[in-house]
């Protein structure tokens, strides 16, 4: 008998315990993957598969950064402003940067440098 | 590389379509914001909330992330004169373009989801594979044997338990 398998979609991006194995849809991730440039025709199969993780990998890691610019202000809930701080502060971010500071919200007040949120992340880091 | 980043950041959205979240084709261009948040939930302690524009920056970050490290490996393709761009070629992608630590945990992931997916494949074929090659009289018992025990022994594993009974 034929059941809908773990990666055929109908179990993915449901609430949390009815998700599938991977927290990202891998139709998605191939799709932008094919806007990212008219020579990307071909991707193979688990290229998806390990994007699904690493992305989450990097969501984790923006929104850790980003919340330590966070409670730096004494804030408990996360902005945009703290995820344009973060990225500001994180070389590994520079790709970013066009991006987050496109409308420009950034507080003038920010002074967190990048050896700040280094030490703190690299030490909040489990 | 330093040619990396202002490359493929072009590439991602439209040169000129600045048009913040144009909701025309949102869903070709993004993830969806419910997984990301759930992402970022996990990454936050329990009092921590999330304002939606850091959900929404997070969504175009991630898009932007997958069209940077893309673009390198599809670089590397054409440079190699490849047309599919394969596992491999992203983790060297994430590799050059500073995301090493991210390398590890993406090996073992995709160990123990090729683990699993065979795992979960040869289960199944085997069950219909027994019914078609088995067609004596402890085939019958033996597929009993399997089910009621919970674990999908191999033929002669349990054709070994059936017999020493």
């Amino acid at each position: 008998m034929r059941q809908a398998g773990a990666y055929s979609g109908l179990l993915c991006g449901g609430v949390a315990g009815r998700t599938g194995p991977h927290s990202l849809p891998l139709a998605r991730i191939k799709k932008i993957m094919k806007k990212s440039g008219d020579d990307v025709k071909m991707i193979s199969g688990e290229a998806p598969i390990i994007f699904s993780k690493a992305c989450e990998l990097f969501i984790q890691e923006l929104t850790r950064r980003s919340w330590i610019i966070a409670m730096q202000g004494k804030r408990r809930t996360l902005h945009k402003e703290d995820l344009t701080s973060a990225v500001i502060a994180t070389d590994l971010f520079d790709f970013l940067i066009t991006l987050v500071s496109d409308s420009d919200t950034r507080s003038p007040g920010v002074t967190t440098t990048t050896m700040e949120v280094e030490t703190l992340y690299q030490s909040s880091a489990t | 590389m330093a040619d990396g980043p202002s490359s493929p950041g072009g590439g991602s959205h439209e040169s000129g379509d600045h048009s913040p979240r144009s909701n025309v084709r949102e869903q070709d261009r993004y993830l969806p914001i419910a997984n990301i948040s759930r992402i970022m939930k996990k990454a936050l302690p329990a009092n921590g909330k999330i304002a939606k524009d850091a959900k929404e920056t997070v969504q175009e970050c991630v898009s932007e992330f997958i069209s940077f490290i893309t673009s390198e490996a599809s670089d590397k393709c054409q440079r190699e004169k490849r047309k599919t761009i394969n596992g491999d070629d992203l983790l060297w992608a994430m590799a050059t373009l500073g995301f090493e630590d991210y390398i590890d945990p993406l090996k073992i992931y995709l160990t123990r989801y090729r683990e699993g997916d065979t795992k979960g494949s040869a289960k199944g074929g085997e069950t219909s594979a027994k019914k078609d090659v088995q067609p004596g009289p402890s085939a019958q018992l033996a597929h009993q044997g399997s089910f009621s025990q919970g674990v999908s022994y191999t033929n002669s594993q349990v054709l070994r338990w059936f017999f020493e009974l």
